[in-house]
């Protein structure tokens, strides 16, 4: 008779070992990016204050057009693009996409700024739907509103990129906030570096909790529900260990859409954003590594922390799970359509690095980590695996999460300080450990199902329900 | 097994280690921050009381009452905003109390950013040792940015060594920096023939002789028209579109053959910068080679050529509707849409 019990146990030790493996590998990830964003801060000398920065750069500064692309956010909309108004920098334009708002989006632009329809020429570079009408502002120069119909984000920011003017352009989200002196710093790389510097990404931080008035954050302040705290450290993970490493060595493969700078000639280039794509920011970058290196161009994608956006974050577990599942569709969606750059010589560290890296921690990661949530108590439950490993990988696997999270806040406290009292320090310390528990394991089983979803071609992008950040808010 | 557990503890222990530490810091950096702002606030009292009383010594007290990097943060910010005798007097009590000297420090041994601000700080408060202190400081500095920054302190202060000096300093990967056109509008006059000479060099970094083309016609260089007109027709076409947006702003007595020749470059960037110098300087006899232009492949091209044709007044719209009535095409449509430019009826 046929004996299963011995095929049972072989298959529990290839599993077991690409579970392990898979971890093992994640691990590894980590600790290289820590290695490096310590290092890039290192050498990277402490920021100068705003004001030296216009007094520095005020004049050299090439012209921005940032690119906002609004649906159904009647509710901020106004607020929000004034506060974009009242940026610090000399030479800039904001270019309101309205992509076929179902609500009072344009009309509350209308009224808000006294628009008037205008004609535009401009270079029909990039492909989009229709555009209804072009809109100035008796009120300032500054801003046109581009009315369109509904074709999603991406085609909205390219009819943005599209009817721009301005070399460099700068994506944003409509309900998010930047800082005044936002574009200054992010033009930096531009004018240090004009000729190889293609697009560079900011800190996306949260504001939740934090006072906002007049389209400003005027007191930074934790959020005080935990689920917002969770993404501040996640947050702080994501932009100031991962995206400053990999930038350090130029294979930086994400600029978020809700802040980044690119210059449109490489954009138009690449063809723009891709269109119903779930993750059209981190596409657009893989785009422009692709098309530098096929036409071997020097180049630089650079992620600095000091420009800063603010976001909302979600409060609900069911919007944050919503969230969270099309970043992994996004990622998913990117890697296996730019598979054949995986391990390509071609690409060089882009291949190896960047894109080993979405395999690792956006490919493999969730559904590796998911198994041993699972496999792992059922072996020990078979007996497969004895207590005290069980115990001792478990334990480890805690404490190098800790470990990780408190790196990213010791390199947030070396180099940005943004969270002004110590009690937030001791706050962010307490949620770094805490989040090792459950919210993490909540995180990959999101992730898993984006995994599902992805398989099973969902498109559907989810209601991002947001209180809005704009008005007094505690 | 003992070592994994072993290693967990170890993780631990010296994270939260590492956390109770930061925490400590904060909590004297709160402290120290607190302390820090009530000494500016001082400090801006009593400049802001010496810009109605004058009183020297006062403000010598005052500056020497708080600390060194207190007083010349504060004070440079305060000094920027102050012109004439007001100016003269602050820089010399600020002299007198020996701030510069920390400045010069902080030069040779501060941070990027710091070394950054020093040279700034040096050229505003010209101190004796300024000048040395900045040449050490372009000869050894590690950073290219510091390097920049210290050239164009010098030019500030009329000690800037010969440019082919200054830029060999700087280095080859510097030179790429828009930070230079700063350098270069700050050019003086009277050293404009190095500029020129360092834009017809061959062998030089081509956004930099571009750079230098810009600002020469930016100063009002027209005494460079002749040079501007050989530049129009360098191999490089960074070169070439800078000379002919310099022909745009200063003229020549053969700009429209030089314009007519230009609208044939390879370069699309020459092909719109040649086109929008026939705007700016109004050669509406070159109306017909930019009506041929709106037809280029390059939108931008086309756009400066209607533009062009556009700022010619009623001659160059006539052109434009004529175009824009003719068959559809590429020139066509441009012209509808640039006549149709402006707000709707």
């Amino acid at each position: 008779m046929f004996d299963w019990s011995q095929e049972i146990v072989l298959g529990a030790s290839i599993l077991s070992w690409f579970i392990i493996g898979a971890g093992l590998a994640q691990t590894a990830v980590y600790l290289l990016q820590l290695i490096i964003a310590a290092y890039a801060l290192s050498k990277r000398p402490p920021v100068a204050r705003s004001a030296l920065l216009w007094h520095r750069y005020g004049d050299v500064a090439p012209p921005i057009a940032l690119l906002v692309p609004a649906y159904n956010e009647e509710v901020n909309v106004v607020e929000s693009v004034h506060s974009m108004l009242a940026l610090e920098y000399p030479n800039f334009e904001v270019i309101v996409i309205n992509d076929g708002s179902k609500d009072q989006t344009l009309q509350r632009l209308i009224e808000g700024f006294k628009l008037v329809k205008f004609h535009r020429p401009y270079e029909e570079a990039l492909t989009h739907k229709p555009i209804r009408g072009l809109y100035s502002s008796r009120m300032t120069e500054r801003l046109f509103v581009v009315d369109k119909e509904n074709g999603g984000k991406a085609d909205a920011q390219n009819a943005g990129v599209n009817v721009c003017r301005a070399p460099l352009f700068c994506v944003i989200d409509g309900d998010s906030i930047l800082e005044p002196d936002a574009l200054m710093r992010a033009a930096q790389p531009f004018i240090d570096d004009p000729e190889r510097t293609i697009a560079v990404g900011g800190t996306i931080r949260i504001a939740n909790g934090s006072r906002i008035e007049g389209g400003r954050v005027r007191e930074i302040r934790l959020p005080s529900r935990l689920l917002a705290l969770f993404q501040v450290v996640e947050y702080l993970r994501a932009f100031l260990m991962a995206r400053l490493a990999w930038s350090r060595i130029n294979t930086l493969m994400l600029v978020s859409g809700a802040f980044g700078v690119f210059r449109r000639a490489e954009v138009v280039a690449v063809g723009g954003f891709t269109k119903g794509s779930m993750g059209e920011d981190m596409d657009l970058v893989i785009k422009l590594h692709r098309h530098m290196m096929d036409t071997k161009r020097k180049y630089r994608i650079q992620f600095i922390p000091e420009p800063v956006c603010w976001t909302e974050a979600p409060e609900s577990l069911r919007v944050l799970a919503r969230q969270r599942t099309r970043w992994q569709r996004g990622a998913l969606e990117c890697f296996f359509r730019y598979r054949s750059m995986l391990f390509n010589p071609r690409y060089g560290r882009v291949g190896f690095l960047g894109f080993g890296h979405i395999l690792i921690v956006d490919v493999l990661g969730p559904i590796s980590e998911v198994l041993g949530y699972v496999l792992i108590p059922a072996f020990w439950l078979l007996g497969i695996l004895s207590t005290e490993y069980l115990l001792a990988f478990t334990s480890l696997v805690f404490t190098y999460g800790v470990c990780v999270s408190v790196c990213s806040l010791v390199l947030e406290e070396a180099e940005l300080q943004r969270f002004p009292r110590a009690r937030d320090l001791a706050v962010l310390t307490a949620v770094a450990v805490i989040e090792n528990f459950g919210y993490r394991q909540l995180n990959n089983l999101w992730r898993v199902k984006g995994w599902w979803q992805y398989l099973r071609a969902d498109q559907s992008w989810g209601e991002m329900t947001r209180t809005g950040l704009t008005g007094p808010k505690k | 097994m003992l070592y994994i557990w072993h290693l967990s503890i170890l993780l631990s222990a010296l994270s939260l280690a590492i956390m109770l530490l930061l925490i400590v810091r904060r909590v004297l950096q709160e402290r120290r921050g607190t302390a820090g702002a009530d000494q500016r606030r001082l400090l801006l009292t009593a400049l802001i009381a010496f810009t109605e009383n004058r009183d020297r010594e006062a403000l010598k007290t005052a500056l020497l009452a708080v600390p060194a990097r207190v007083a010349i943060d504060a004070g440079f910010e305060f000094i920027s905003l102050l012109r004439g005798e007001e100016h003269d007097e602050l820089l010399s009590a600020f002299n007198e109390c020996g701030l510069p000297t920390l400045v010069g420090t902080q030069l040779e041994k501060g941070n990027g950013a710091e070394r950054i601000h020093a040279a700034e700080m040096l050229a505003a408060l010209r101190s004796e040792n300024a000048v040395a202190n900045l040449l050490s400081a372009l000869d050894r500095d590690r950073s290219r940015e510091v390097r920049i920054a210290v050239a164009i302190a010098l030019c500030d202060i009329g000690a800037l060594p010969p440019l082919v000096v200054t830029l060999r300093k700087i280095g080859v990967a510097g030179q790429r920096s828009r930070r230079l056109i700063e350098l270069f509008r700050r050019f003086p006059p009277k050293r404009f023939d190095e500029l020129r000479d360092y834009a017809g060099r061959q062998d030089a970094v081509p956004f930099i002789r571009a750079a230098a083309i810009d600002a020469l016609a930016r100063a009002g260089g027209f005494q460079f028209g002749e040079f501007f007109a050989r530049a129009a027709g360098d191999p490089s076409s960074e070169v070439a579109a800078a000379a002919l947006r310099a022909l745009g702003l200063t003229g020549h007595a053969n700009a429209p053959a030089i314009l007519i020749k230009a609208m044939e470059n390879g370069g699309w960037d020459v092909r719109a910068d040649a086109a929008d110098a026939a705007g700016r300087l109004g050669l509406s006899e070159l109306a017909a080679p930019l009506a041929q232009l709106m037809d280029d492949e390059a939108w931008t091209v086309r756009y400066a050529a209607a533009n062009a044709l556009r700022s010619f007044g009623q001659k160059g719209e006539q052109v434009l509707r004529e175009i824009a009535a003719s068959d559809v095409s590429r020139r066509q449509r441009t012209a509808s849409l640039i006549l149709a430019e402006g707000p709707a009826a």
